[in-house]
């Protein structure tokens, strides 16, 4: 398998270098890791009631972050919420990725009225509107997790796709390609293993962006109502919180801020790894 | 310009605006025609949907209205077309969305496409005025960013887009009443009207404008960072063509090529997301509207979708995707006018 890209230090410097993609991935990783081990330093169910209701933060020195209007811990809720928040993104994007890079490596690599049944495809799932997509889907399949996080990849896999597509029509008449194909490789191997490893980098930087995007798609979601009533992500807090912003409002801003922290640094990793592999883009 | 570049090379005037309306309507046609096999897709989509519901519409409606009696359901599952094979049932539903038959209401007892009509026009507002605000915004932004370019301008404006591009539009919308309506108190919480208020005139449209400020903000100031970014990006890239610097050679001021000449070209790639982006402004005003009360589809829909209302929450797909295309063609017609050297297939 020929490699076309750059040498990996030259890239983690280039990454490096950009310094809002630093701190988005530091501070990501941070996220991760509350996501990952907040159970041990929260080990108590965060719908639990500990403490007085709606206590403001720092009101009480055993809750930093607060108390929620029945008295839970709304540090502990925060925590235990990445990890709800960053588990349906990931997943989300990854359905995104699975359908996008199917249709799109079919698209590009057979062309012809594959290609064009597949971008037909693609424009109809760009002309319904997203998130009255997903309410529809959630609505009529039912709130589980499972449900949620296939119908956000269902509404987020045509940029994916497209992207593939391009990847895969430029990449599938080079030599290395019809080597293959001249030593009788079937098309399935040649697209598994021969051009979708060259083609993956910036549908990775996409996906990256995907993730961003399905965090906010699940916290409307959650927001209105229509998430798992078994998961506490941080779209349901904001929802839960609304009600009193009059005399609390900082149950609703609080996991706002930790959305728009995630997704901005999301956003950040996105530009800085895109970057990364196009340094001829870098001032756009 | 670019009509200035075209006209130097094309033939004259009036031969050029007659043929570019002749092209426009076939651009029109050719976008109608590639308009039916999308509208098809949407209503099959939506079908697939109706067969995957866990139970039949019947039995909710039947459960709905409390009916048990056998006979009525058999002619309820006759009147529906239940007992139909699954292929006859779905031309029987083209035929009628065709005819603008969304089917009924059971909740509010009328047409869903009554119940769509009346909640459209408030929709359509905040939709307008938000794109409108994000426009002026991200245009503003972006090309004070690129002209002020690696400076601490461009960073701040970066910076705030950023921010706006990261953060949920609901809790945009509620940080924004808990500061202007429950602290400041200058601006209504919610609703598009007073309750009891002024019915007519001048003092009942400036009553709505003032419900409108704040979801408008909370819907618009996304996509302001999103035209922020793009058109600050597209202005840079315009700025090093060739007739940029003719322009300059010209002996004309910097800022005079920027605003007669970069702009207008540097305004195409945010015509382009814009017109991608409809359908998702459309999707986020029901959770902005949800947010503020506001009396659009929006709240229509997260009622319908409360309540299981289904063949409702059907209706709004199928409008709002057909809203979609409508948009997108349209903006295919801003596109051919802004830069008429365009040919879209």
């Amino acid at each position: 398998m020929q490699r076309l890209e750059l040498p990996r230090f030259e890239f983690i410097g280039r990454f490096a270098r950009n310094r809002g993609a630093l701190i988005g991935a530091l501070l990501i990783l941070v996220v991760a890791l509350m996501a990952l081990l907040g159970p041990l330093f929260f080990p108590v169910d965060p719908l639990r009631i500990v403490g007085q209701p709606e206590l403001w933060p720092g009101e009480d020195p055993d809750f930093p972050l607060g108390t929620d209007s029945l008295g839970r811990d709304m540090l502990s809720m925060i925590v235990h919420g990445a990890r709800a928040t960053l588990l349906i993104g990931l997943f989300a994007s990854a359905v995104a990725t699975v359908i996008g890079v199917g249709v799109g490596a079919t698209a590009g690599y057979f062309g012809g009225w594959i290609d064009e049944i597949a971008m037909r495809a693609a424009e109809l799932f760009q002309t319904i509107p997203n998130l009255i997509f997903v309410l529809t889907i959630v609505v009529i399949l039912g709130s589980t997790l499972t449900n949620i996080v296939i119908a956000i990849g269902v509404v987020s896999w045509t940029p994916i796709a497209r992207m593939t597509r391009a990847e895969f029509l430029s990449l599938r008449d080079r030599e290395f390609v019809q080597a293959c194909r001249a030593m009788g490789m079937g098309d399935l191997k040649i697209i598994v293993t021969e051009i979708l490893p060259n083609a993956l980098p910036p549908v990775i930087v996409l996906s990256s962006l995907v993730v961003a995007g399905a965090i906010l798609f699940e916290s409307a979601v959650s927001f209105l109502g229509l998430g798992d009533p078994n998961v506490a992500s941080w779209g349901r807090l904001v929802g839960d919180g609304r009600l009193l912003i009059r005399s609390s409002w900082y149950i609703c801003a609080i996991p706002g801020v930790a959305i728009m922290i995630t997704v901005l640094c999301l956003n950040l990793i996105g530009d800085g790894l895109n970057d990364a592999l196009n340094p001829k883009l870098r001032d756009r | 310009m670019a009509g200035e570049l075209a006209s130097s090379t094309a033939s004259p005037r009036i031969t050029r605006g007659s043929s570019r309306r002749v092209a426009a309507l076939r651009l029109l046609r050719r976008r109608l025609i590639q308009a039916v096999p999308l509208m098809l897709g949407v209503v099959v989509i939506n079908f697939v949907l109706i067969q995957l519901a866990p139970g039949s519409f019947l039995e909710l409606m039947t459960a709905e209205n409390q009916v048990s009696d056998p006979a009525t359901i058999a002619l309820l599952r006759k009147t529906y077309g239940l007992d139909d094979p699954v292929w006859l049932q779905l031309l029987k539903y083209i035929w009628a969305l065709m005819r603008f038959d969304f089917g009924f209401s059971y909740r509010q007892n009328i047409p869903v496409i009554d119940a769509i009509s009346v909640h459209l026009p408030a929709t359509l507002l905040l939709m307008i005025s938000s794109i409108t605000l994000a426009l002026a915004v991200g245009i503003a932004a972006g090309v004070v960013a690129s002209m002020k370019v690696r400076t601490v301008w461009d960073t701040l404006v970066s910076v705030v887009a950023m921010f706006f591009f990261a953060a949920p539009g609901f809790w945009l919308g509620i940080m924004l009443i808990v500061l202007f309506s429950v602290k400041l108190g200058w601006l209504p919480v919610g609703g598009m009207a007073t309750i009891g208020g002024a019915s007519s005139g001048f003092a009942a449209v400036l009553d709505i404008l003032h419900h409108l400020l704040l979801p408008t903000l909370a819907l618009g100031l996304f996509y302001a960072a999103v035209y922020t970014r793009v058109m600050r990006s597209s202005m840079l890239e315009v700025a090093q063509l060739d007739f940029v610097r003719t322009a300059r050679a010209k002996g004309l001021s910097r800022n005079r090529v920027t605003i007669s000449h970069v702009l207008r070209n540097a305004l195409l790639p945010v015509v382009t997301i814009l017109g991608v982006q409809m359908g998702t402004v459309l999707a986020g005003s029901v959770v902005i509207e949800s947010v503020f009360s506001w009396p659009g589809v929006g709240s229509l829909l997260f009622d319908s979708v409360s309540s299981r209302n289904y063949p409702v929450v059907l209706g709004i797909m199928v409008l709002g995707s057909l809203m979609v295309i409508a948009a997108n063609i349209a903006v295919d017609l801003v596109y051919m006018w802004l830069d008429p050297r365009i040919e879209i297939r």
